[in-house]
Formats: structure tokens, C-alpha cells, sequence
């Protein structure tokens, strides 16, 4: 599928992009720091950096909590080893024992051992993991799903085109307005919140003729922009309601076998939605899997989150390449911070952002891939430091996005995707 | 009511800090028709008709004061007139003082309003006046009952009335609460800690109609623990964080758009990173938060206690250590990333206070009078005075955020009295006379820059006592005109003819539908929490094992009751709780149907959980200022088609329908529901539509959907 946008020359794009912004709430795009005559040779430039638009999807896994980093991605031996023992991979880096089934899928993957961070709080810091920005009182930053709705367009004509699942969309939309918010799913067993009502289809017409009727000479009195809207998210609704994408929120449409091999429970099964999402067209899907806090005894709580991750993680690698849209499709594993190498006085890991792991697969990005390392044991970066804002431009970037172009919000600050951060082009097949 | 004696000469209007000339603009002859009014004694007065009531007649002169007449004292011919003649404009005031006050309002509007050709609107309906003016005093719409009280109310007093009676009710506390926590980004859960005591402390000042420059001026200069002083938590909101703190206190005090300051030379407007830290200065002093008094309270315990124990006592060391207290010296420095020429990473920073121009706010005014100018000027240049004598006193000056808060919220101060002057016009108009409000440093470039000014005087005038304020703002006719019904664009210049068109706020559309649910009784309801989680968690005083068993024994039964962060406590869980609504009045405890706890939004979780009605419609997660949206979304329009709030409102149980299922026929039906979703009578139309759809097989529960879904339930003309 390739975006209108990007199919047009550079400059009338711009106006194109431009035109939706005015169209919604006073938010404008400029081009960086560009005098007129850069705009082309930029432009052209971003096509040719390696990765850009192979993501057409991301499904980004979000652990809440801080993932350790030594017991996952970045297995050591030695004093900060930790309970279990690494296992080769086919990719031929080595994971934690904790993962054995993303073991088998190493050629798949790319790894990324150099992240850091300086913030060591959990609210704190999943909201700079999730929008590339440190949070501040005066303004909220968009998540990379709402950046991609107002810089390449919706993705689908009646479905979201980003979704949250197994939590809230925490003002995801940043300083966009609220139809670049992420649509929250809260249980992937139950779908679409709200879907369903007591009202059978006939009473509900009855109802929406009668509402229409009565209400036609308030709508028609008014100008208002908002009003407009509202009628307009009424008719979305209702069209979603009643479209055949109703079912890409059902996950009972799915074969138990297929269920089972993405493990029951809320997480595994918030993957496998994120799949049909994709699949029907909805861009951007955040799936978040908290409880990775292990401050007390991490062997055994590693043991419980660790092998839903695998299970979950490596069924959907399977799944998005047996139905070819692995390479179409990025996934993201992140967590806000990793953990101590020092095991605590109660078996367990603290806060540590100073270095911690992520993992890429499938959307253009090479298999069997690590970028950047940690020291022998675990506590610094090695080689190739990557900021959060590095991460977030490569995926941004990956996605189709310039990341160089400036979005002023309606208070008139400047701001970009991954703010400013560089792209890893290395892990870019 | 206040009596002026009838003279014949008028007074000149005057304010006495107005910088604006005194040749007034010309009255709106459209709505106010002046006529030669004579009296026994042979004289006379040019005044408009208002109205007559008790025998006396009420006519408004064009300074803008209505005088009370006593009819006899009309020429015969005269009386005769006032019995017959149509009162004009707004009626008969309650206050003649607030009458004048609005009249200039009025003026200068309206002088906006023709510099540009354009025509105020008509005066609004009884009917839209009476849900608007309940909105916007008390956040919720008025029950079919209040409704039909005001329209059947024939005197011409009163609008002025009810705007009174509201000002003074409960519903106007919970609604300036929802502002104002918004505003300060109040939540339950903030620092590992319940921010209980700044909400109840909070809402105190609101209900004694503490004067808002006080209450600024305690929130900058508490000190104490946060679970002894409810005002320290405004600048423990941002614990360890002063320099955000900072921004936000410029920000929504003093509309100084200084965020970018923070970490850079502001790129568009005139502030620098160094000014910025220059403020910082006066809070480089404080320190907000205090380990070492609780650990010094708890040494010894250590052998005492099992690790487990010690790891529980920690949380409450953290909630007795978010404390505000002076240091006694100053650690703000400049920034290890420190780029500009004035100065090196590291370096002290002096105490400054940021200026405006000079009263550019009144410079570039049309009718600006040099002289007043000039006065206020002069107290604007005695206020910096002031400030650097107090810091300069001999023998140590004196607490630079007591000098601070005093220069922030001093009547001199160039913009904090028409920061909140303009935040409550854009409360009641929707849209502010200078936008963003957060932004006023180039306060001359409002559209109606004249307004903006004089609003600040009048805020100034009334001693910063809100109350006055909204009643003047609910008294002008600009404000009782019909809202404007073409596009309003952001950032276009807007010079109010009427109120514009506004989708209600969360919590004005969730503090409705409880009224639907359970009518006026809903504003009695108070959510208490401070006092039962001080008392639990309090460390005072030497304290021993035994003693510290007891207080975590207690703190498990604050977790269970008030709930960790983001798990719900027990008020979140009332699922299993039965249906009270319609129990015999008890202000004690909310009411609750099918699992919702109705009680206003001032009294429930701040801000609510992601999932209720009130952060689907838009409620701020209390993260950044101002962040209530009121925009639309799929899952929100989900919610309002299939969700618990319509089905709580279409229960048998709620209010509305119960009360439209005890009329007699289904006109009487279908006018009860009308009156209480709208506050209006249907048209014929709607009767016959509505009739027909009864007819066919649609109950009043069906009905009582489509008025909830409908836009002129969801917004407010």
C-alpha cells in the first residue's frame, strides 16, 4: 500500500500535509530549518537513508515496570548473571534461558544492547520510552502512532489507525487533538469497549432515526467546527458498527489452536489482536504487559513474565510471516529502563536506566542483528549508545516519517518525531 | 437593595484604575431605548426602562445605574408608561452598583463590537439563559423543577435573581473546584503520597470565598508537611522539581509563555534561559522534600523491626517526607548545559523578577488616557521597588518566595490580575478575551485589548473575590446574549457578540447527567478523605515499635479504603454496593445505581479512572494544566450510544424518567423530558415526532436515549 502522501512531489506533499494539519486545531508542520531551496535534496535524501517505509505496521509491546535487561536480552555470566543460564539462539547472539522460544526465531531478530536512559521512575519513564520526550507540566508529546496518523494520514477509512491494548491511551495523542488518540481495548477477549448495546438493530435505528429527526435543527443552527465533528464521530461509529472491520476486534473468530500458541492470558492474546489489527489495516498497535518491577526474587517472577513474552513474542513473529506481513510489519519490544546488575539483599533488581536492551523484528530490519553492547557486566554502555530519541527516530523513520520535519503545536513550540534523535540505519536490512 | 437618591444630575463614571479615557462609547440604542422619565417635582431623568416591581419603577441612566423610583413620584403619564412599556435589556437588577459595573462591560464590548461592523447578538431566551447561566455558575444543567420555576417567575428581576442565587449555592464550590483542579493539575495520587489535604484545602478557600490573591499567596509560600498543610501541595505536586514548577506557576498566574526558557533563550518571544533561572532564584531556598526528620524519628526502631516491616515503614517515611522548608541557603545554579554568554554552568544565579514593557498591555489602546496611564505605571514601577527593598534589607532580606508571591500577587502586578480575569471571561464565554490564556505577554494584541484591561481593573476593584467576579461577568448582556451561531476559527480574532457555542466540560456533562439522575440534592454530597489519611499516616514525635506496628496496621487500611495508585479502592468498587438512589436523603454517602457512584466530580477520584464517563468525555488526568479536552472520539461516542451512563439514566430509578412516567399522557411525558435534558418546552415538531415514535412502539426510556445523544444536550448555547 503506498501512502497518497508520499507519492506526490515534495512541496505539493507538504502542502498536502500541511492542509490536514490546518484542518485540525491550529497544529502546523514546517520544514526544519530549511531555506526553500534545501526542501527537495532533503526530501530526496530521506527516501535513500536505508529503512525508510518499510514498517508499514509497528506493533509495539510495551513491559511496564522495567524489563531487565541482563534476563532477557542481555544475558551475562559471571557475578551479575542472574538465576538462569543463556541459550544460543539461531541468530547467533545469545538470549537469557528465560526465552528459549525467541531462541529459535534469533535470525529473525535485531537486538539493541546500548539503549540509555536518565530517567529512573516508572511514570516518568514510560512516558519518555512511549513519546521520545521527558515529561514536562506544560505539554504533552504524541506517541509515534498519533505522529504517523498526522504525518502520513489514517491508515484505514473506518478503523483506528492506532489502538492500545490492556490499557488506557494515556493522552497518546499529545498535543493532537483527540482523533490522533490511540483507541484503548482494556481486554482483548472483549473487543471493542462498548460495541455492543441492550438495543436490538431495529430499536437502534428507530432510535438514531428519531435522534436525527429532533435533533436536525440544533446541528443545522450551529457552524461550529466541534458540532460538526461530534456528528461526524457519530457517523465513524455507526459505520464502524456495522462494517465487515468489526471483526479485526474479534478474537473469537481466530481457531483455538492458533489461540493457544500465543499463550492464554491477557497478554498473548493482546498479540494476537494486535495481528488482526494490523491485518485489517490499522497502523500502529501498543500492546503493554506490566509486572516486570521485580525488585524481590526475579528468578521466580522471570520465570512467570519471561515465558508469556516468549510464548507471546515468538507466535507472533511466526504468525506475521506465515501470512507474509512480517516483513510489512515491525515489532517493538521496550520497557522504560532495565535492572540492576547487582542482585538486592531479596533476590531481586532495582531501577536501571544507565543501560538496558530492546528488541526489533520483521518491518525491514536485518535478522540475527545486534546493535551496539553493554560491559561484561551489564552496567554501562560498551559500544554505540542509543538514546531513547535514536530509537524512536529509527522506528519513526522506519514507518515513512521525515524525522526532521517540525510540527509546531498550537502553543507554538517546535517539536519532531523522536525529537531530533539519530537513526540507527545499521539495524535496517 | 441598595437606594441612590433621585438627582437629576448624573455622576461621571470613574475607576479609579482605568487607563482608559472617560468619554464613554455610545450605548447599543438597538436594546436600550433612552426616554425623558418626570416626576412630581417637575424633574427629569434620561434613563431606559427596566421594569417595575413592588410599586417601584427601575430606570437605568446612561452611566449604566439603575436608579428604584417609587411609581407615585412619576407624573401620572410616566407611571401609566411604565406600566405598559416592555422592560428593556436584562430587568431589573438585584445589585444597582453590579448593574453599572456591567453596563461598562457592556460599552466596551460593544465599542469592539462596532470598531469592526459587527452587530451583537439578540438577547438570549429565558430558556437558554436558564441552562447556560446554571452551567456556568454551578456546572450542571438546572432539574426540570428549577426550570420551570425561572420560566414561570413573571418579574423582571429575575434573571439577576437566580444569577444570585447560584453564586451562592454549593453547585457553584464544585463547579470553580473542577476549574481549578484542572488548572493546578490536582490528583489523588502524585509522589507515592494522597494529595488529600490540598484538595480539601482547596476547596475550603472556595467555599469561604477566600480572595484568589490570597490563596495564590498561600500556595507560593506554605511551608509543612503536605498531611498537616493542604497549601503545601502546590509546590509539592512537582517535589524535586522546581524549575517545572516554575514554569508552571508563570504560566497560569502570570500568563508568561516562559516554558521554552526553561532549557533554552525562549525562540520566539523576549524571555531568556538566565531570566528563567533568575525566578527560579526566589524558590532556590525551598526544599520539598525531608527524609531526615522522619528517619531521625525512626532511628533506633531498626533491631526492632523485621525487614518486612522496615520495608512498609519506608512508604511512610516517603508520605512524612514530602514536607516544604527553607534551607537557609540558595542552590539554584545555572544548568551544566548553560550555552549563552551571560554566564557559565554552575554560576549562582541573582534574585530577578521578569518585567513587561511598560504598560505595553495599555500602550497601543485606542482610548488610552495618558494620565492613568501614567498612575498605573507608577505603581507597577513601586512594586519592583518594593521587591528589591526587601531583599536588600539590612541584616538579611526577607524569604525571597514570600518576596515573590508577594510581587506575583500584588493588584500591581502587571498581569496576574488579568490572568484570572481572563480565565473566568473564557469560563463563561468559552473563549477568552486574549487566547491562549497562558500566554498574555503581548497583552496588547487581544481583540479587544480595552476589555482585557478593564477586566484586570475590575478584578482588582472587587479585591480578587470571585464570586463578585462571575456575578458581574453573568450580569453584563454580553454574556445574556444568544451564543454566535457561525464558525468561530482558532486563533481568528473573536469580539463577542454573544458567548460562542461550547460542548460542555466533562465534568458540567457528567454533574448533568447525575442531576438526571438524582436532581439538585446531588450538589449537598462531600467527598472527605484528609482528615482520616493525615491521622493514619502522621509521624509525630518520638515514636516506638509498638507504636510503629499500629500505624502499619492502620496503613493497610488506608490502602484498602482509599486504594494504591491506579488500583481502585473501595468508593471505585461499588459495584457490589446496592441501588440508593431514591433512599431517604443522606448527604453522608453518594448515591449509587447500577454500579455509579452519582455524586459530583468535585467529590469522586481526581481525576477519575480511565474508563468512567468523566475521562472518556475528556476529564484531565491532572498531568498538565488546563488538559480538559472537549473534543469527540469513537470510543466516546461507544460509550455515550452503549455505556453506563445511559443505561443509568434510562433505570426506572433515575429521576428523569421516573418523573416523566408520573405525568398523566404522554404530551405531559414527553414535556418532562424535554425540560429536563434541554430546560425547554419541545416545539410542536418535536411533540409530533416524539408522539409518533411513542405510538410505534418506543418508550420513554428509548426517549430518554435520544435527548442524552443529542447535540443540544452535549452542548451549551
Amino acid at each position: 500500500m503506498k501512502s497518497p502522501v508520499l507519492s506526490l512531489n515534495p512541496l505539493s506533499r507538504r502542502s498536502f500535509v500541511e492542509q490536514i494539519a490546518k484542518a485540525s486545531l491550529g497544529v502546523t508542520l514546517l520544514p526544519f530549518a530549511l531555506k526553500a531551496g534545501e526542501t527537495d535534496k532533503l526530501n530526496g535524501d530521506v527516501h535513500k537513508i536505508p529503512g525508510f517505509g518499510k514498517a508499514k505496521n509497528v506493533i509495539w509491546l510495551q513491559m511496564i515496570g522495567g524489563m531487565s535487561h541482563i534476563d532477557t536480552f542481555d544475558p551475562k555470566k559471571g557475578e551479575t548473571k542472574g538465576a538462569s543460564t543463556a541459550v544460543n539462539s539461531k541468530g547467533g547472539f545469545e538470549l537469557s534461558g528465560y526465552l528459549p522460544k525467541l531462541a529459535a526465531q534469533g535470525d529473525k531478530i535485531t537486538l539493541i544492547r546500548s539503549m540509555t536512559s536518565k530517567t529512573g521512575v516508572h511514570a516518568a519513564g514510560q512516558y519518555v520510552i512511549r513519546t521520545a520526550y521527558e515529561q514536562r507540566g506544560t505539554i504533552s508529546h504524541p506517541v509515534l502512532g498519533a505522529w504517523a496518523q498526522k504525518i502520513l494520514g489514517p491508515s484505514h477509512k473506518t478503523l483506528p489507525s492506532s489502538v492500545c491494548i490492556n490499557r488506557g491511551p494515556d493522552r497518546g495523542n499529545g498535543f493532537f487533538s483527540a482523533a490522533y488518540s490511540p483507541l484503548p481495548l482494556h481486554d482483548p477477549e472483549a473487543g471493542l469497549q462498548y460495541a455492543r448495546g441492550d438495543a436490538s438493530s431495529e430499536l437502534l435505528q428507530k432510535r438514531l432515526a428519531l435522534l436525527n429527526k429532533m435533533d436536525a435543527s440544533f446541528r443545522g443552527k450551529f457552524q461550529d467546527m466541534n458540532l460538526k465533528s461530534y456528528t461526524e464521530f457519530y457517523d465513524d461509529t455507526l459505520k464502524l458498527l456495522t462494517s465487515s472491520d468489526l471483526s479485526a476486534f474479534k478474537l473469537d473468530e481466530e481457531p483455538s489452536v492458533q489461540r493457544d500458541k500465543y499463550g492464554q492470558n491477557k497478554f498473548g492474546q493482546g498479540c494476537m489482536l494486535a495481528r488482526r489489527l494490523v491485518e485489517h489495516g490499522v497502523r500502529f498497535v501498543e500492546v503493554a504487559y506490566g509486572g516486570w518491577d521485580m525488585h524481590n526474587d526475579i528468578d521466580n517472577a522471570m520465570d512467570d513474565k519471561g515465558s508469556v513474552l516468549d510464548t507471546a513474542v515468538s507466535a507472533l513473529i511466526q504468525d506475521l510471516g506465515a501470512k507474509g506481513l512480517l516483513s510489512s510489519t515491525l515489532i517493538v519490544v521496550c520497557s522504560e529502563f532495565g535492572r540492576t546488575p547487582k542482585i538486592n539483599g531479596r533476590s531481586g533488581r532495582d531501577h536501571y536506566p544507565k543501560v538496558f536492551s530492546t528488541m526489533l523484528a520483521g518491518g525491514g530490519v536485518k535478522g540475527g542483528y545486534v546493535h551496539g553492547s553493554s560491559d561484561k557486566e551489564g552496567k554501562e554502555v560498551a559500544d554505540k549508545q542509543t538514546s531513547i530519541p535514536d530509537f524512536h527516530s529509527t522506528i519513526g523513520h522506519a514507518m515513512g516519517m521525515d524525522v526532521d520535519q517540525v510540527v509546531m503545536s498550537s502553543s507554538g513550540r517546535p517539536f519532531t518525531v523522536g525529537d531530533k534523535g539519530k537513526i540507527v540505519t545499521d539495524v535496517f536490512a | 437593595m441598595k437606594i441612590r437618591n433621585f438627582i437629576l444630575c448624573m455622576t461621571a463614571w470613574f475607576c479609579p484604575l482605568a487607563a482608559f479615557a472617560q468619554e464613554p462609547a455610545p450605548l447599543d440604542k438597538s436594546q436600550n431605548v433612552l426616554r425623558i422619565w418626570r416626576d412630581t417635582q417637575g424633574r427629569t431623568i434620561t434613563a431606559t426602562f427596566r421594569g417595575v416591581e413592588d410599586g417601584n419603577a427601575f430606570l437605568q441612566t446612561k452611566d449604566g445605574y439603575v436608579y428604584r423610583i417609587p411609581l407615585e413620584r412619576l407624573l401620572p403619564g410616566d407611571q401609566e408608561i411604565a406600566r405598559q412599556l416592555k422592560p428593556e435589556g436584562l430587568g431589573i437588577p438585584a445589585d444597582p452598583n453590579v448593574a453599572q459595573a456591567a453596563a461598562r462591560i457592556d460599552e466596551i464590548v460593544v465599542y469592539g463590537l462596532k470598531a469592526k461592523g459587527v452587530t451583537p447578538n439578540a438577547l438570549a431566551s429565558d430558556e437558554q439563559f436558564c441552562r447556560r447561566v446554571y452551567l456556568d455558575l454551578v456546572g450542571r444543567i438546572p432539574t426540570k423543577e428549577e426550570t420551570t420555576t425561572f420560566l414561570n417567575d413573571t418579574s423582571s428581576s429575575k434573571r439577576a435573581k437566580v444569577i444570585d442565587k447560584l453564586i451562592n449555592s454549593e453547585g457553584f464550590n464544585a463547579r470553580m473546584f473542577s476549574y481549578f483542579a484542572d488548572m493546578l493539575r490536582m490528583a489523588d495520587d502524585a509522589q507515592k503520597a494522597k494529595f488529600f489535604t490540598y484538595e480539601e484545602w482547596f476547596k475550603s478557600q472556595i467555599w469561604q470565598n477566600r480572595p484568589y490573591d490570597k490563596i495564590v499567596f498561600d500556595l507560593m509560600t506554605a511551608s509543612g508537611k503536605l498531611i498537616n498543610n493542604g497549601a503545601s501541595g502546590y509546590l509539592l505536586r512537582d517535589k524535586g522539581m522546581r524549575l517545572d514548577n516554575l514554569s508552571v506557576t508563570l504560566s497560569t498566574f502570570l500568563g508568561a509563555n516562559v516554558a521554552c526558557a526553561q532549557c533554552h533563550d525562549h525562540p520566539f518571544a523576549d524571555w531568556t534561559q538566565k531570566q528563567f533561572f533568575e525566578m527560579a532564584a526566589f524558590f532556590g531556598t525551598t526544599e520539598t522534600y525531608d527524609t531526615k526528620s522522619s528517619k531521625k524519628m525512626l532511628a533506633g526502631l531498626k533491631g526492632e523491626l523485621t525487614q518486612e516491616e522496615l520495608q512498609r515503614v519506608k512508604k511512610l517515611v516517603q508520605i512524612n517526607a514530602l514536607e516544604v522548608h527553607e534551607m537557609g541557603y540558595n542552590d539554584v545554579k545555572l544548568p551544566d548545559d548553560y550555552k549563552y554568554k551571560d554566564g557559565k554552568p554552575g554560576d549562582s544565579v541573582p534574585l530577578k523578577l521578569i518585567k513587561w514593557e511598560p504598560a505595553t498591555d495599555v500602550q497601543k489602546l485606542p482610548m488610552h488616557d495618558p494620565v492613568a496611564m501614567q498612575k498605573l505605571q507608577a505603581s507597577r514601577d513601586q512594586l519592583y521597588k518594593t521587591v528589591e527593598a526587601s531583599l536588600n534589607k539590612k541584616g538579611g532580606g526577607e524569604n525571597p518566595r514570600a518576596v515573590f508571591a508577594k510581587w506575583m500577587t500584588s493588584p500591581s502586578n502587571p498581569r496576574f490580575a488579568m490572568t484570572i480575569s481572563n480565565r473566568l471571561w473564557k469560563l463563561v464565554f468559552g473563549i477568552a478575551v486574549k487566547e491562549p490564556v497562558t500566554d498574555l505577554d503581548n497583552a496588547a494584541d487581544a481583540n479587544n485589548p480595552m476589555l482585557l484591561g478593564h477586566l484586570a481593573n475590575e478584578m482588582v476593584r472587587l479585591k480578587f473575590d470571585l464570586r463578585a467576579f462571575m456575578r458581574l461577568l453573568c450580569n453584563t448582556q454580553a454574556y445574556q446574549r444568544e451564543a454566535i451561531t457561525k464558525q468561530v476559527v482558532a486563533g481568528e480574532p473573536y469580539y463577542f457578540p454573544g458567548p460562542i457555542l461550547r460542548r460542555m466540560t466533562a465534568e458540567q456533562a457528567w454533574d448533568s447527567c447525575v442531576t438526571l439522575a438524582i436532581g439538585e440534592k446531588v450538589d449537598n454530597y462531600k467527598l472527605r478523605r484528609a482528615g482520616e489519611y493525615s491521622a493514619l499516616m502522621g509521624l509525630k514525635g518520638k515514636i516506638t515499635a509498638s507504636e510503629i506496628r499500629s500505624k502499619l496496621e492502620g496503613m493497610k487500611g488506608a490502602m484498602a479504603k482509599f486504594g494504591g495508585k491506579n488500583k481502585p479502592g473501595k468508593n471505585a468498587n461499588m459495584k457490589k454496593m446496592r441501588d440508593t438512589a431514591g433512599d431517604e436523603v443522606d448527604h453522608t454517602r453518594p448515591d449509587v445505581l447500577q454500579g455509579q457512584v452519582l455524586a459530583r466530580a468535585s467529590e469522586l477520584p481526581q481525576p477519575e479512572k480511565d474508563q468512567h464517563f468523566l475521562r472518556m468525555f475528556g476529564q484531565s488526568d491532572r498531568q498538565i494544566s488546563d488538559a480538559g479536552s472537549d473534543e469527540g472520539s469513537i470510543p466516546q461516542v461507544l460509550m455515550l450510544m452503549n455505556g453506563q451512563t445511559q443505561s443509568v439514566l434510562r433505570n426506572p430509578k433515575s429521576l428523569v424518567l421516573a418523573t416523566a412516567n408520573n405525568q398523566a399522557g404522554a404530551e405531559k411525558q414527553i414535556e418532562s423530558l424535554f425540560l429536563s435534558f434541554f430546560s425547554r418546552h419541545p416545539k410542536p415538531e418535536e411533540m409530533k415526532d416524539a408522539k409518533d415514535a411513542l405510538a410505534s412502539g418506543m418508550t420513554l426510556a428509548d426517549l430518554t436515549w435520544v435527548l442524552f445523544n443529542s447535540r443540544e444536550f452535549m452542548f451549551v448555547q
